[in-house]
């Protein structure tokens, strides 16, 4: 019987919660050592993706993705009080997208060379993404940098650089490393805690194929789209600020403000009154 | 005067041990229930931080961002944040405009340059504080139950949740795995140059290893968690929107809430009027 390894609801519940528990950890202590940022260019430490890589390799590889990314936003970002709002989208996708990919890739978690081949590709994809939107928030000009001639091209030169760097650095060292290490050593250990039989060629997802490949994408169209705006929210009222008195522009602030107060305040109260109306049923 | 060295960044070391860590997260999480913003409303103070983090974006006026930077430092030292917290704020301020300020300096800087940095700097101080007020201040499950009424999805109120109970567990366990190594195992000497790099190889090592046997005992946790759910019926709940209501119906906004509303709005409008003046 050529059966697929197939989990049910809860089984894939208890790796989101493994995934989330695991990698929220590692990114809480990643989040205490400093980050060094020098201009727009940062210094960042990604040394604990092997732990959603690994998981994802030996399980449902989107429970494990949605798992690290929420864990991420839920100790790193909310627990700490470092919630950036929309800006956050783009770290949640990039990084579903690459653990998603390198789970996708490993049929047989046995083989050596594509768990090393799929470790360095779901880093390489995560970081190559993470770079994109950054070079894209400079070519689209929403940051106001047009003052300082020859920067986009040291944009250009310093992003990729510190993209290579961490590929060959942390991609290899911290990344592929442990995982070669890690995926031999818990296969057929860890999947019977979970009540799961190991994954093997045969049992294993298909590859990656066209759907994988045009999902990823659109998600991170959106990725990219949700970080534009979080960017442009800046110049764009600074440009309304420069056009108006400045007098205008807080007015105008403070008015958009109350609107939106109102606004969810009406939310509010229509919902509680559906409250009460079921509470009367 | 090497003795004096020595205390120093062994006092300096002590403060960020992993025990250290842990206190810290333990104390914003549960240590402050009892403060007046964390028995808010969190419908309210997240309608309050979408205000104080999006309107002062908006504006240029020194007197109005100094207004709200005062009230949002004041919530922050009500809801009584962990220092650790704080700290990080600070480092994350200064590293998004201090920098600026250092190098406009040596390009010669003045006064004039300080004025547009000094406005920037309340900005992001400004929006910073408010979410350290918010989801710092909050008890966790109230944020989440907040969080859950604006409509996000029941996971990831679900997570924070967990996140808040399972952190200082989990903290202690990578802890007493990391110790056992240690007492196994052999750390090379660090007094050469050399022997520094092979120790720090070492370190890493041992932390790449702790997390085999981490991961084995948290999918025994994951399962207990997972199974200990299900016996109560969670994922049908979570889809079920009657559960929901009933799980939401212990929101109230009171009277502390609509002072504490009527509070900030007064301050805000008084310094919109001090702006108009000055």
């Amino acid at each position: 019987m050529t059966k697929k390894q197939t989990m049910n609801q809860s089984q894939k519940l208890m790796v989101f919660v493994l995934t989330m528990s695991l990698y929220g950890l590692a990114t809480l202590f990643t989040e205490l050592i400093p980050k060094f940022q020098v201009g727009i260019v940062e210094f960042s430490v990604e040394y604990f993706l092997f732990i959603p890589l690994v998981l994802a390799m030996l399980f449902d590889p989107m429970s494990a993705a949605l798992g690290a990314a929420t864990g991420e936003l839920v100790f790193s970002e909310i627990m700490l009080g470092q919630f950036g709002g929309l800006g956050e989208l783009e770290k949640f996708i990039t990084v579903t997208i690459g653990v998603y990919l390198a789970g996708r890739m490993v049929r047989n978690p046995r083989n050596r060379k594509m768990t090393g081949i799929a470790a360095m590709t779901g880093t390489s994809v995560q970081l190559i993404l993470g770079m994109i939107v950054d070079i894209l928030k400079v070519q689209f000009a929403v940051q106001d940098f047009e003052a300082v001639p020859g920067l986009p091209q040291s944009v250009f030169v310093t992003e990729g650089f510190a993209c290579l760097n961490d590929i060959l650095f942390s991609g290899i060292l911290f990344c592929m490393l442990p995982a070669l290490f890690l995926v031999p050593k818990l296969y057929g250990k860890i999947e019977p805690l979970l009540g799961i039989s190991p994954r093997t060629e045969k049992t294993a997802l298909e590859g990656i194929n066209g759907k994988v490949i045009v999902c990823s994408v659109a998600a991170f169209a959106a990725a990219v789209g949700a970080e534009m705006l979080a960017e442009s929210g800046l110049p764009l009222i600074d440009w309304e600020a420069a056009w108006a008195e400045s007098r205008g522009a807080l007015a105008a602030g403070m008015i958009t403000a109350a609107l939106i107060i109102a606004v969810l305040f009406l939310v509010i109260k229509k919902r509680a009154g559906i409250n009460k109306s079921v509470e009367n049923v | 005067m090497e003795k004096v060295m020595k205390k120093l960044s062994d006092s300096v070391l002590d403060k960020i041990s992993m025990d250290f860590l842990r206190n810290q997260v333990l104390k914003n999480a549960y240590g402050n229930d009892d403060t007046r913003i964390a028995r808010l409303d969190p419908r309210l103070l997240l309608v309050w931080y979408v205000f104080f983090g999006l309107v002062p974006w908006f504006t240029q006026d020194l007197v109005f961002l100094t207004g709200c930077f005062l009230l949002v430092a004041v919530t922050t030292v009500m809801a009584k944040v962990a220092g650790l917290v704080l700290f990080l704020f600070g480092v994350g301020v200064f590293s998004q405009t201090g920098y600026l300020f250092v190098v406009s300096l040596l390009f010669g800087g003045n006064t004039q340059t300080v004025l547009p940095l000094l406005v920037l700097t309340l900005k992001v101080a400004t929006v910073s504080l408010a979410s350290v007020t918010v989801f710092s201040g909050l008890d966790p499950d109230r944020l989440s139950n907040g969080l859950l009424w604006f409509g996000c999805p029941e996971r990831l109120s679900f997570s924070i949740s967990y996140a808040y109970r399972m952190l200082p567990m989990l903290m202690e366990e990578f802890q007493n795995v990391l110790l056992s190594f240690r007492l196994r195992g052999y750390a090379p000497q660090s007094s050469t140059v050399g022997g520094k790099v092979r120790y720090l190889i070492y370190q890493i090592k041992m932390i790449m290893q702790a997390f085999y046997p981490l991961m084995l005992n948290t999918a025994k946790r994951s399962r207990t968690t997972v199974e200990a759910l299900e016996i109560k019926g969670y994922r049908y709940g979570a889809m079920n929107k009657e559960v929901r209501k009933m799980k939401l119906s212990a929101l109230k906004i009171t009277e502390k809430d609509l002072l504490f509303l009527a509070g900030s709005i007064i301050w805000i409008g008084l310094f919109v009027l001090l702006a108009e003046i000055l």
